[in-house]
């Protein structure tokens, strides 16, 4: 155990070196855009914005300091878990993202609980029926998938399930008329499905093909061919020995690819106009909300590395034997 | 998709056609994918430019003969946009992967053959580029260049090399400790030689592979970040101004304008992950002489 | 062994299970309806967008396109656009034209109970002047108020649009204006403010106090969608007034019906007046182009657009060919309208200015110069994208290129006044018309960007402003456009070639009475609620 927690002191000096260097980083990335924060920020209205208010505009958020030194300033507000004010939703940097990210939350926890179970469950099926039709099917479906388009895939649904069915409702935040506190789980839970469905469906790929190929080099292993010759039954080789070898790589694998998971999610976001911490960050690009942005970069960033560090510890703590390295 | 393990990931063979040995359906397969692929850059170029122009009495039509993918609201035939915005994607993917495998080359060979301390360095560096979902990074990197294609390049070329740079430490690190190296290495052979000799002719060809593979990624997200608006600019024929603007047609039940798009780019998609698929079956001394 | 997969699935399961429990608890709310069954609505969904960021402060620019809602104004406009009293009683202008003496009412109160006098009038309009904001008081020497009802504003110089000045700002209260009251507002206007989630809705009540009587509909919700989310909302029932592109009102919306009202909301081309001379301006920013210099090819772009072919094609028929700036207002000169869509005439132009197509590309040149320049549009707004691209496509038949290139406001800022813009605009005030065409705003803010400039016209513009009568001032107006020999429209310099104007389109559900409806300015705030007082459920 000691060299476990050695191990993760190690890593969390990693991730805090990470993260200095990444604020550094995007830091310099917004400081040489040459989109006017202010300018973005007014957007159309800005017929309707004299210089003078430009000018306070530009003084309330610091931009007339030299780089550096808003750097500096910056970066010691944000170790102290500042991280300033947003531009366009005028309220705390930090207090956005927790109300964003506990929509996005649900997002992507439903999609992601929903494409491991079924990734899983095809990639076992395939696996198992390796060569026979069921196996090229879900290859086929799997592969397809992995080319297409989330906000494609999204759309499609949208035409589908909203304008023709009308069993959804077309990009509403929230339902209209009704104020944000007073919107009902139903409802919320109504404005879910369409995204999470579109996550879903994407998210299956690449957790049935992995699971597929670990479970044929688990069933052309020397020792189920030693369980078949002791007479086994499929059967319970699949169930004793086939499930039990691939079920942890494929948690594993769910969890080192939350980064996919979260690209995803500004998409479908986009797509369905769902108020999560995708939207935002795509907002806070599009009009030049610049601590919002960053914020969100740095957020992201901490949600991918909780995901690999979990995938991490699980092969660690769960089975010693495997081989550190493959996850990232 | 997991990148990392779209490049890893040993895939699933071609099947078998009656008349056709493996490798020779390969070969059929590639030639079919490229062909596919010129197909579009020529069409694209061909079709003539008055198809693209508005034509405000055709607007709003849907698919006929005339025009297959319909019309959109200015009664620009959508096959001619689909087609030329296709192209657009194929430059910019296949100019951004190409951009970005270089470096993953460079990176990949430093931190396999110049010591620890620069293989440290560098998979910080790949750790540090990993950290931020791409498309996030993406959106990042496109503020930053102010929008517009330039903008969508350096962003593809910046998140695109880490996964393709492991792959190449990986491989030259397994070549490294492989016998005949070893042995060369003993025969006092020097870096250089080894790396002319022994390495890059086996590294060369899972690059090309790994390179062929990243072209599907760079395109979809090009395409993406161009739908979330900040690539390429409206007037610019492009997959993702197509779709965002059908997303503002959605209710009025213009479905051509989200669906034809959308598949031809799922289809272009697809044809070169089945061609680096097929080039990787034909040139992987693993499966090779399968 | 087995219990380890077990505990995986657990595992998955527990998670799932938390993650929708920390999500779902604390969003948890109920939902009570508050509809009685049978009863008349007195509440009033609008999802017309018009969501002023910077606030509802008429001191930094609120409400001057359309109608401040929470605040009053002295004077405001009838259903026929005629001028006439709200907080004023009446008003006097001395012979010199720089002394406004105008009473007001005493029995006027804020929201917030507290009453309004002529000290917060003076307050309001010294405020704004002070703050050097959008609001264009510079020829305010002072306004003070005499006695509780009378306030006496004092000019630099006469200017006969002062009164619209009077329409257009909506009077704030002394004792609760600060840097807060953008969010938080208070004025005597017809409704008060309950909530705003910027970005999402804004809520407001009927003020039960207001001086031109209590209004029928209690409450109202403003919410602020995309247009495809706002039609979409329609479509489900879940807004009473939706304001919707013109490409949108083709369509059918059950128990809804369509309202087109006419705007001077108009789109129009500005080129660049001057040619290009290396200059620049304070900003660096390059002044001039040499092709859209020429007064041919402006004209002839004039002539050659088919106007009512982009009414029909990109407005659905939603609009109206536009031919100057303020077409249909008491100062337009209906002189300036002419045969468009001639291409033979605009043609027959470019040739006896020496436009030839020498090197046989369909694109014209002249001394070397190719008529060819790009026209910027703002590339978030599909009505100006397809403008761009139809009217270059109409003017490629003349041998003219314009190129449409989509740009952020950003951008254009920067490429203004050297490339042709696709603008907007279209006000109830002629003042608009002087700081688009006047040489005093040549380079200024958005609004002369190309640098016209003509002496006459000048002329006639300072004058009318000058003029203490409002009919004297409109004839002036008339002439600065066209005298028979020169003018800013297309007859004579043609600096812009205007388009079209739109009608603004919006679904009302049925059994809405929504008065009768005025011709709307640029779509800023919400015109469509000018006459709220007068909107009822049937």
């Amino acid at each position: 155990m000691g060299k476990f927690a050695n191990r993760f002191v190690r890593k969390s000096i990693r991730l805090a070196a990470l993260l200095v260097a990444l604020c550094a980083l995007s830091f310099w990335l917004v400081s040489i855009s040459p989109i006017d924060p202010v300018q973005a920020y007014v957007g159309a209205d800005a017929m309707l914005v004299s210089p003078d208010q430009r000018a306070r505009i530009a003084e309330y958020w610091g931009l007339n300091e030299p780089p550096v030194e808003r750097f500096a300033r910056w970066f010691s507000a944000i170790a102290q878990g500042d991280l300033g004010t947003s531009m366009i939703y005028r309220q705390p940097v930090a207090d956005v993202i927790a109300e964003r990210f506990a929509a996005s939350l649900a997002l992507m926890g439903v999609a992601w609980t929903l494409s491991g179970m079924f990734g899983f469950a095809l990639g076992v099926l395939a696996g198992y029926r390796r060569g026979t039709w069921i196996d090229r099917a879900v290859k086929w479906y799997s592969l397809t998938l992995a080319s297409t388009p989330t906000f494609w895939l999204g759309l499609l649904l949208l035409i589908v399930f909203s304008v023709w069915l009308g069993l959804f409702p077309v990009g509403l935040e929230t339902p209209a008329g009704v104020l944000a506190e007073d919107v009902t789980w139903a409802e919320r839970v109504h404005h879910l499905i369409l995204p999470a469905l579109t996550l879903s469906i994407l998210g299956v790929a690449s957790i049935a093909l992995h699971t597929r190929q670990k479970l044929i080099d688990v069933l052309e292993s020397d020792y189920v061919l030693f369980a078949r010759a002791r007479g086994e039954s499929e059967w319970d080789i699949l169930r004793r020995h086939g499930l039990r070898n691939i079920a942890l790589p494929a948690v594993t694998l769910q969890f080192a690819s939350f980064s996919e998971l979260f690209g995803g999610a500004v998409l479908a976001e986009q797509v369905f106009s769902y108020p999560g911490l995708g939207r935002a960050t795509v907002q806070a690009g599009l009009r030049g909300d610049v601590p919002l942005l960053l914020g969100a970069v740095i957020f992201s960033a901490l949600f991918v590395f909780a995901g690999n560090l979990i995938a991490d510890l699980l092969y660690r703590v769960i089975d010693p034997r495997i081989r550190v390295g493959r996850v990232t | 998709m997991n990148e990392t393990d779209a490049l890893t990931l040993p895939r699933p063979r071609a099947t078998m056609v009656p008349g056709l040995n493996r490798r020779r359906l390969t070969l059929l397969v590639i030639a079919v994918s490229m062909f596919v692929l010129a197909g579009i850059v020529v069409g694209g170029q061909l079709i003539a430019d008055i198809r693209i122009d508005t034509h405000l009495e055709l607007r709003n039509q849907a698919p006929s003969i005339q025009h297959p993918f319909g019309t959109d609201w200015l009664g620009r035939d959508m096959l001619t946009r689909t087609l030329r915005g296709l192209t657009t994607s194929l430059v910019v993917g296949v100019l951004a992967a190409s951009l970005s495998a270089l470096i993953a080359l460079a990176l990949g060979a430093a931190a396999a053959t110049l010591g620890d301390a620069a293989d440290t360095a560098i998979s910080w560096l790949v750790d540090l580029f990993m950290s931020v979902p791409h498309l996030v990074a993406l959106i990042l990197i496109s503020f930053a260049a102010g929008g517009g294609a330039k903008g969508v390049v350096i962003g593809v070329v910046l998140t695109h090399w880490p996964s393709l740079t492991r792959v190449v430490r990986a491989e030259i690190m397994s070549l490294r400790s492989s016998e005949f190296v070893q042995a060369s290495r003993r025969l006092g052979r020097s870096r250089s030689w080894v790396a002319r000799r022994h390495l890059l002719p086996h590294v060369i060809p899972q690059f090309i592979v790994g390179l062929i593979l990243l072209f599907p990624h760079a395109i979809l997200h090009e395409a993406a970040v161009t739908f979330l608006g900040f690539g390429l600019p409206p007037h610019k024929p492009s997959i993702g101004i197509i779709l965002s603007e059908a997303m503002m047609h959605l209710s009025a039940g213009r479905w051509w304008l989200t669906l034809l798009p959308g598949l031809a780019l799922l289809v272009i998609v697809r044809t070169f992950d089945i061609l680096g698929d097929n080039i990787r079956a034909l040139i992987d001394p693993r499966t090779a002489h399968e | 062994m087995t219990s380890r997969i077990t505990r995986f699935l657990a595992l998955f399961t527990a998670l799932t299970l938390a993650l929708s429990l920390i999500t779902g608890c604390s969003q948890a709310k109920t939902d009570e309806a508050t509809d009685a069954p049978g009863a008349v609505r007195d509440d009033l969904v609008l999802a017309i967008g018009g969501e002023n960021e910077s606030g509802y402060d008429p001191i930094i620019g609120w409400g001057r396109y359309g109608n401040p809602l929470f605040q009053s104004t002295l004077l405001k406009r009838d259903d026929g656009l005629n001028v006439v009293n709200d907080l004023a009683t009446g008003y006097e202008v001395s012979d010199d034209g720089l002394t406004w003496t105008v009473s007001i009412r005493d029995d006027v109160l804020f929201h917030d109970g507290e009453p309004l006098t002529a000290g917060d009038v003076a307050f309001t309009f010294q405020t704004a002047k002070e703050s050097g904001s959008v609001v264009d008081l510079g020829i305010l020497a002072s306004a003070k108020a005499t006695d509780d009802t009378t306030v006496v504003f004092t000019l630099t110089e006469p200017r006969s649009t002062f009164l619209y000045q009077m329409v257009a700002t909506g009077i704030v209260p002394e004792h609760a204006w600060g840097p807060e009251y953008a969010k938080n507002p208070i004025g005597s206007g017809p409704y008060r403010f309950v909530q705003w989630n910027q970005g999402q809705q804004l809520i407001v009540e009927a003020n039960p106090q207001y001086h031109g009587g209590t209004p029928d509909i209690r409450r109202i919700t403003f919410l602020f969608m995309d247009e495809d989310a706002a039609f979409a909302a329609a479509k489900a029932g879940e807004a009473d007034v939706v304001s919707v592109p013109a490409s949108f009102a083709t369509q059918e919306v059950p128990g809804m019906r369509l309202a087109a009202v006419p705007s001077i909301d108009n789109r129009g081309i500005m080129f660049p007046f001057v040619p290009d001379e290396d200059k620049t301006t304070k900003d660096g920013y390059s002044i001039g182009n040499d092709v859209t210099a020429d007064i041919a090819i402006r004209r002839a772009i004039n002539i050659a657009v088919d106007r009512d072919a982009l009414v029909e094609g990109v407005l659905e028929g939603f609009g109206s060919p536009a031919y100057s700036v303020s077409d249909n207002m008491p100062w337009w000169n209906p002189e300036v309208v002419f045969e468009d869509g001639d291409i033979e005439t605009a043609k027959e132009l470019l040739a006896a200015a020496g436009w030839k197509d020498e090197s046989g590309d369909g694109i014209l040149e002249k001394n070397g110069l190719e008529a060819r320049f790009t026209l910027v549009y703002p590339a978030s707004d599909l009505i100006r994208q397809s403008l761009a691209l139809a009217t270059s496509d109409q003017v490629r038949a003349i041998g003219i290129e314009m190129v449409p290139e989509g740009k952020s406001w950003d951008d254009i800022q920067t490429l203004m006044h050297s490339n042709a813009v696709l603008f907007g605009w279209g006000s109830h005030d002629p003042l608009e018309m002087y700081n688009l065409y006047s040489s005093m705003y040549a380079g200024v803010d958005w609004w002369n960007t190309g640098f016209y400039a003509n002496p006459q016209v000048d002329e006639y513009m300072n004058e009318a402003l000058a003029t203490t009568d409002d009919e004297a001032a409109n004839e002036l107006w008339k002439k600065a456009q066209w005298d028979g020999t020169t003018g800013f429209s297309a007859k004579g310099d043609a600096p812009w070639a205007w388009l079209v104007n739109l009608d603004h389109c919006y679904f009302i559900a049925e059994g809405l009475d929504t008065g009768t409806q005025r011709i709307q300015p640029h779509g800023h705030g919400w015109p469509i609620t000018a006459n709220i007082t007068d909107w009822r459920w049937k």
